[in-house]
């Protein structure tokens, strides 16, 4: 794997979901994901969903409200990055690549593998929705007898 | 684990008793029988290799990596012994079946309930709710002029709920379920003390006890109480005169325990992922442990027969190898006594297309489920939904009273899994918040917690009687894989019933008013179960908890079967379930329906007994 689009895409990531690299690097699920998009999206729109990034990053240094501004001037509104930048959200909190809208598809005859699906069994236990709300993944990671009695843990961001 | 057997051994074995289907109903029976040493056969339609582990993880890597969790999703696709699955359920178009999935659905109400076809049967999937029925529950008819008398009495089987309570191993505490009626003797306790309730629950308690309800002349106070559950939790030493319980574990060949306490993966439907939860697949193993069990599994019963003399002579079978190709082998087996216990839909079925309708012609009629109605909103605090089994409480005031001569009777659980059930929560809430609400980053994280942690959805579970419009037929236009007729759905809810689903609907908001809970209830006229009632809508989901296509009573003219289950028409028949009975009040049907399975059994070993040709030991 390409180490610069590695990094590019943890930094993204990182940002959309508001977890630290740290934090996305322990769920071992970089690079699946990366991969998954590039299978669904294709090569072009990932660079140039990556490149994006890194010019908003670079233009806005330390000023979070301009990085702010510039991600969604330059990519959440973007027609054809906006959707991409969404579902790579969702992937990371319920690890589910979901079907890119039917006018994005329409724009843009997608590459590869676009329908919804779970990217694998361990994006699912790895989602990070359960941590956000202070709970396990259904069926798994299970926090012991009697913990839902406590109230919950939620790291506030 | 089940003992390697194949059919044509099984053919040449003379078996006392040939059981039909290896739920929890049908397991009881095998396990119980054999413990008094009755050789046993068991056929399964679904499949199920062994009682293993390892199987068990197959289940779970399907479930984690099934895009729709639907609660059928962690058992695959077979064409050869198909089961129901909710999301293939529609909207139906007025007068035209939908013939689209296994269960043809022939309205007017949709109906989402299912089961499942597999080695252990529903059990596998169940959520675990362990509730006993109301002594006034067996008295419908007497008692509030609706619905049918049981031809047995709460007191009847009261020894029969404390042997199910051993077997299902449910915690709770005397204490919590002492209400309306229900009564043990004196020094019983549960096998295991209750799972401890869960913070969302302590919350609603804490806002909730002591308000007032007021149904028809019957004023009632509510208390929010822990449920009776078929989960581990920590053993009861005063058990069985200070002898204690000891939990059983995961099942398996080579006996891992995986950890027996229920750790709240929140998973128990579809699959509970440590086996703290009771399935049949317990009790199967004990069976088979005596050596008198035998199970054939991908084994369908098709066919019934029944000799010039009135009994049944021997049931056909069809053993598939494969769930994905309809190649199958056919024979016959034959046994003293035939127990069909593969669940009341899959009982009736089986009947009907064996041209068995009973001379009652009630076989397939009366059949009920528990209407649910299901309300939700947003807590003003955090309340750290999402965690633990999915409901540890609920409300057992509404069951019980006069009102039930006016509308049906209903019960409330506390849902720790909160929207999910209505809205798909959390997955839902996720997408609404990424693409509709355009939230990223960290505003997204506190967003999220925020809309989920303080989720509260109530179910209220409502009593059906039993019309013999209800009803499960066969039609020569619809079969399935191996050409086995598939069962066709007719269904309804009468007044009584929805009345009592616009009374719940209010009490709802009364609840909410009191709890300060933000109500985002609504009922969408497209969603299948959609009932307009006085003027109103509302979506009405299925309880899984088919009961009555082969109702229990007093004489051959208007029931089935007779007290013990045993078919009115044929001696040596019984057919069992809550198939059986004649009304499911505001009860979870299966610890009744395992009450009534020991009691059966005990009826059997004496019908047995009594032939000099088999001698019993032990
Ligand atoms: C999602 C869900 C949640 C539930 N939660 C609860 C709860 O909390 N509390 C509660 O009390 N109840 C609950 N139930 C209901 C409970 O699961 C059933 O009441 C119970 O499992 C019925 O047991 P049974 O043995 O009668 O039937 P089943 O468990 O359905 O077993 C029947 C068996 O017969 C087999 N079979 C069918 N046809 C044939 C044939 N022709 N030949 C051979 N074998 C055949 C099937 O494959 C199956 O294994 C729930 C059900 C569902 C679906
Ligand atoms: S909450 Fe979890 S551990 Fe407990 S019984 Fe259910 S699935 Fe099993």
């Amino acid at each position: 794997m390409n180490d610069e689009l590695h990094e590019a895409f943890l930094d993204l990531s990182s940002t959309l979901t508001g977890y630290s690299r740290f934090r996305l690097l322990g769920t071992g699920q970089a690079d699946p994901y990366l991969s998954t998009t590039r299978e669904a999206v294709g090569e072009e729109v990932l660079a140039e969903l990556l490149n994006t990034y890194t010019d908003v990053h670079r233009d806005a240094g330390d000023d979070e409200k301009a990085l702010d501004t510039g991600l969604r001037a330059r990519i959440l509104s973007d027609r054809l990055l906006g959707p991409v930048a969404r579902n790579v959200i969702k992937m990371w909190f319920v690890g589910t690549w979901y079907e890119l809208p039917q006018e994005w598809r329409d724009v843009q005859a997608t590459r590869g593998h676009d329908s919804t699906h779970v990217v694998s069994p361990a994006s699912y236990t790895e989602a990070l929705l359960w941590p956000t709300i202070g709970a396990n993944p259904p069926g798994a990671k299970a926090q012991g007898f009697g913990s839902w009695a406590a109230p919950p843990t939620i790291d506030a961001p | 684990m089940p003992a390697p057997i194949d059919h044509a051994a099984a053919a040449r074995t003379d078996y006392d008793v040939l059981v039909v289907g290896s739920g929890v109903s049908g397991a009881i029976i095998a396990r119980s029988l054999a413990e008094r040493g009755l050789q046993v056969l068991i056929v399964e339609a679904g499949p199920g290799e062994e009682l293993s582990v390892a199987e068990y993880e197959t289940h779970l890597t399907r479930f984690y990596g099934a895009a729709a969790k639907d609660n059928n999703s962690a058992y695959e696709v077979n064409p050869n012994a198909p089961m129901p699955r909710s999301p293939d359920v529609r909207r139906l178009q007025a007068g035209h079946p939908d013939s689209t999935s296994y269960l043809i659905q022939n309205g007017p109400y949709e109906m989402d309930s299912t089961y499942t076809r597999v080695l252990g049967g529903t059990t596998m999937h169940w959520e675990g709710k362990a509730l006993r029925m109301l002594p006034e529950d067996f008295q419908m008819r007497t008692r509030f002029g609706q619905g049918r008398d049981w031809p047995i009495a709460y007191d009847d089987l009261e020894l029969y709920y404390q042997q199910a309570e051993r077997e299902l191993g449910v915690s709770a505490d005397v204490a919590d379920q002492t209400f309306y009626g229900i009564t043990f003797p004196p020094d019983y306790v549960f096998p295991m003390h209750s799972l401890p309730q869960s913070y969302l629950d302590t919350i609603i308690a804490r806002d909730l006890d002591g308000t007032v309800v007021q149904l028809e002349e019957t004023e009632r106070t509510i208390l929010v109480r822990p449920t009776a559950q078929s989960r581990n939790s920590i053993p009861n030493p005063a058990y069985d005169g200070g002898k204690g319980y000891v939990p059983v574990g995961a099942v398996s060949t080579h006996q891992v325990d995986q950890g027996d306490r229920c750790q709240g993966n929140i998973n128990c439907v579809p699959l509970c992922p440590v086996q703290a939860k009771y399935s049949a697949r317990k009790t199967l193993s004990f069976g088979v442990r005596t050596g008198r069990v035998d199970i054939l599994t991908q084994t369908v019963a098709s066919q019934v027969h029944v000799g010039a003399d009135g009994q049944v002579s021997h049931v056909d079978y069809q053993a598939y190898g494969s769930t994905t190709s309809p190649e199958h082998v056919t024979g016959s087996l034959r046994a003293t006594t035939y127990v069909l216990a593969a669940n009341p839909v899959e009982n009736a079925r089986l009947l009907l297309a064996s041209g068995l309708p009973s001379s009652s012609g009630l076989v397939g009629r009366n059949l009920m489920d528990h209407a649910y109605l299901l309300t939700w909103g947003l807590l003003p605090e955090v309340a750290g939904t999402m965690r633990g089994s999915q409901c540890t409480s609920g409300i057992e005031d509404l069951r019980s009273g006069d009102f039930r001569t006016r509308h049906a009777a209903m019960r409330v659980s506390i849902h720790n899994d909160g929207w999910s059930w209505p809205t798909g929560s959390p997955y839902t809430d996720l997408i609404e918040l990424v693409d509709d609400a355009n939230a990223y980053g960290t505003a997204l994280r506190r967003r999220v917690a925020d809309r989920i942690s303080r989720q509260l959805m109530l179910s209220f579970m409502i009593d059906l009687p039993p019309e013999p419009s209800n009803r499960i037929t066969v039609d020569g236009r619809y079969v399935d894989a191996l050409g086995n007729l598939r069962p066709v759905l007719s269904y309804s809810l009468p007044d009584y019933t929805m009345d009592a689903v616009a009374v719940s609907r209010r009490v709802s908001r009364q609840l909410f008013q009191r709890l300060g809970v933000e109500d985002r209830t609504h009922y969408d006229p497209l969603d299948p179960g959609f009932v307009s009632h006085q003027g109103d809508g509302y979506v009405i989901r299925g309880g899984n908890h088919w009961s009555g296509t082969h109702i229990m009573g007093t004489a051959s003219h208007d029931s089935v079967v007779d007290s013990h289950q045993r078919s009115w028409d044929h001696q040596n028949l019984y057919l069992v379930g809550s198939g059986s009975m004649p009304s499911i009040g505001t009860s979870n049907t299966t610890l009744t329906l395992a009450a009534l399975s020991f009691r059966t059994a005990d009826h059997i070993v004496s019908e047995l007994t009594t032939r000099p040709s088999v001698t019993i030991e032990g």
